[in-house]
């Protein structure tokens, strides 16, 4: 999610353009291969046991490596010298704009300097935002203290760069209590903890989790395309209650409603954490302990 | 290869589901949206096999499996469940569930579970 963040802020800066940080972007598609790939390129894994832990993430919110050495396909040891076969996606994406010679390193060393002062990171909150590790990244756009919504909010973004979109990428999250949108899809989770969670959208934002979701074609934003964003919402709470009933918690999810026309949310300081797929911004919206009423 | 009746609130997941048992040569032969069609429908066109999303509006998923195993015991009747309705789950055994498959869908497990029904 590195080269998302970081990129998309070169070109918001006037540092790149939009062009060349796709060409970076493409690129590194054929120089930093997905794991399961390597494996199977280096006989550690059939192909049909990479499928299989392909299918298992769907279902899972857990990385690759963690599933295939769950399932006794490769060690510990392997995943790790995997992942250094795959490389790091900071030096990967630097190298290439470099190569490239859309910038020279100091040019981009000033660059990660200026987006740390504007982002207002530590040089700790830089090493969890070059690492590459999705959780690491994640946890830096997200509110502090906030454990139940943090946890979902990551689940959220986990199970989207899986199932929708890897090259997804987040921006800071933050807490309203109103905000308008053109349409919207929430689940109301019951039991132990009373959460709303849902996606909204404006314009036909939507569009970039319901057509992979559905694999269909929608035109625009109409109920069957919200049904597709509500069951993919549904998959992310069930994630969010495996994970909770590990711990004894008991949660239920209720069917998802669905919003085809312009509302306007109000809640008690619920979260709005943006996401972007393929250049359309959707908000995952997530309250804790408190209702959300939608006129 | 089974008639099979989906039941399922979600138009997605009735589409993705009749895709794949289709793919796999079983015949859809309706499909419902809520537990109270689901059970009225079961009636109607008897299928071999049925699929119920356990989270459904007007009525949901675990009643209409109690009704159906009160209409007919030997019904074959396979839950969707999201993961994280253990609970539930255990439930739906109790009341006679034949299996289950968790959402979202995997090609390999709808046709090894609808399969093993069928047979």
């Amino acid at each position: 999610m590195f080269d998302q963040i970081f990129g998309n802020y070169l070109v918001y800066a006037g540092r790149i353009s939009k062009e060349q940080l796709t060409e970076v972007i493409e690129y590194e598609k054929t120089v930093r291969v997905k794991l399961g790939l390597i494996a199977v390129a280096e006989k550690l894994m059939t192909s049909a046991q990479a499928d299989e832990v392909n299918q298992l993430q769907a279902i899972m919110d857990k990385r690759f490596g963690d599933i295939a050495v769950e399932k006794g396909y490769l060690t510990e040891e392997q995943v790790s010298q995997l992942l250094k076969k795959q490389g790091n996606i900071y030096m990967v994406f630097v190298q290439t704009l470099i190569d490239k010679g859309f910038m020279t390193l100091d040019q981009v060393d000033a660059a990660l300097n200026a987006y740390q002062e504007e982002q207002g990171f530590t040089h700790s909150d830089m090493d969890d935002l070059v690492s590459g590790d999705v959780d690491r990244t994640v946890k830096l756009f997200l509110p502090a203290n906030e454990e139940l919504n943090d946890r979902l909010c990551g689940i959220a973004v986990r199970t989207l760069l899986r199932i929708i979109d890897s090259s997804a990428y987040v921006s800071k999250a933050y807490f309203v209590d109103e905000l308008s949108a053109d349409n919207f899809a929430m689940q109301a989770l019951e039991g132990d903890h009373k959460i709303i969670s849902g996606f909204a959208g404006t314009k036909d934002s939507l569009l970039a989790i319901a057509i992979p979701f559905a694999e269909e074609e929608f035109e625009r934003v109409d109920l069957d395309a919200l049904d597709a964003v509500g069951e993919f919402t549904n998959c992310i709470n069930g994630l969010f209650a495996t994970e909770l009933s590990g711990e004894g918690i008991d949660i239920d999810m209720v069917p998802p409603e669905f919003y085809e026309n312009p509302v306007v949310l109000k809640g008690k300081q619920f979260c709005v954490f943006p996401i972007t797929i393929k250049d359309s911004v959707i908000n995952f919206i997530l309250s804790v302990g408190a209702d959300i009423s939608i006129n | 290869m089974a008639n099979v009746l989906i039941v399922d609130d979600s138009r997605t997941s009735r589409k993705i589901l009749r895709g794949i048992l289709e793919e796999n040569g079983h015949v859809i032969v309706d499909e419902a949206v809520n537990g109270q069609e689901g059970v009225q429908k079961f009636q109607a066109c008897k299928p071999d096999v049925v699929t119920m999303d356990i989270t459904m509006p007007v009525l949901d998923g675990m009643e209409a499996l109690k009704m159906i195993k009160a209409l007919k015991p030997e019904a074959k009747v396979i839950m969707v469940t999201a993961a994280g309705q253990k609970n539930k789950m255990i439930d739906c055994i109790k009341m006679g569930a034949d299996d289950f498959l968790t959402k979202p869908f995997d090609k390999a497990e709808i046709a090894t579970v609808v399969a093993k029904m069928s047979n």
